[in-house]
């Protein structure tokens, strides 16, 4: 792990789900995991409150989560690529300081959380959140 | 007593408190204790062993209330590191 920590503090995470009640939910376990100091934004839900993603929302959540020392966003499947590129687009340069980690949402999430939570850079917890994919559950 | 660092893997053996499983809350206070040394740790229960510093490893022994651990440490604070993470274990709420 680099020590890479920046001064203003936590890597964030950015939790994009096709379902409001899935990224609000996995925010909370994350947050009871990894202890209450990584910054986390939920952006979960199409614009109406039905199943979808909100290409506004994320753009939001992305926003909201980018500078410092930067943010690591996961998605729950494939379609939320789409709404999280696009949204990384419209951001420009603010683009910079957020990495897309393509792992499993939950365990990704946790993993990723939990190094966060331990001052790991950037590059750290989008790596811990890729182990994420090796990591048998039983 | 005073070890060198170049001591291999040093063990200690630590019970989970009879009604604290190593579940989400209390595995991830572990793994954050565990980063904070150098030392490189594993923790071993139910015949499964995992990386002390990886959440989803240590969530994946399934280790409940009342099981013995094993957390062998190596490294130049891995003294240190395994007593604090002993301690942790026996104390957990």
């Amino acid at each position: 792990m680099t020590t890479a920590k920046d001064a203003n503090g936590f890597v964030s995470l950015v939790l994009v789900s096709h379902s409001a009640a899935i990224a609000e939910g996995l925010a909370e376990l994350v947050a009871q995991v990894a202890g209450p100091s990584v910054p986390i934004v939920a952006a979960g839900g199409g614009p109406d409150g039905s199943f979808g993603t909100d290409g506004a929302r994320v753009l939001a959540a992305l926003r909201q989560a980018s500078g410092g020392s930067g943010a690591v966003v996961l998605m729950d499947i494939g379609s939320a690529v789409l709404s999280v590129r696009a949204a990384l687009e419209e951001l420009g340069p603010e683009a910079r300081s957020i990495e897309v980690a393509d792992a499993p949402f939950v365990e990704g999430a946790i993993a990723a959380g939990v190094t966060a939570s331990t001052g790991g850079s950037r590059e750290d917890v989008a790596a811990a959140a890729r182990e994420a994919r090796g990591t048998a559950k039983l | 007593m005073a070890r060198p660092s170049s001591e291999p893997a040093l063990e200690l053996r630590a019970t989970l408190p009879a009604n604290v499983a190593l579940h989400a809350r209390p595995a991830g206070l572990f793994v954050r204790e565990a980063a904070r040394f150098d030392a490189v740790m594993t923790i071993s229960a139910n015949g499964k062993t995992a990386n002390a510093k990886s959440i989803l490893e240590v969530l994946g022994l399934g280790a409940s209330g009342g099981t013995e651990l094993v957390i062998a440490a190596s490294g130049d604070d891995a003294v240190e590191a395994a007593e604090h993470l002993a301690r942790l274990v026996a104390e957990l709420v």
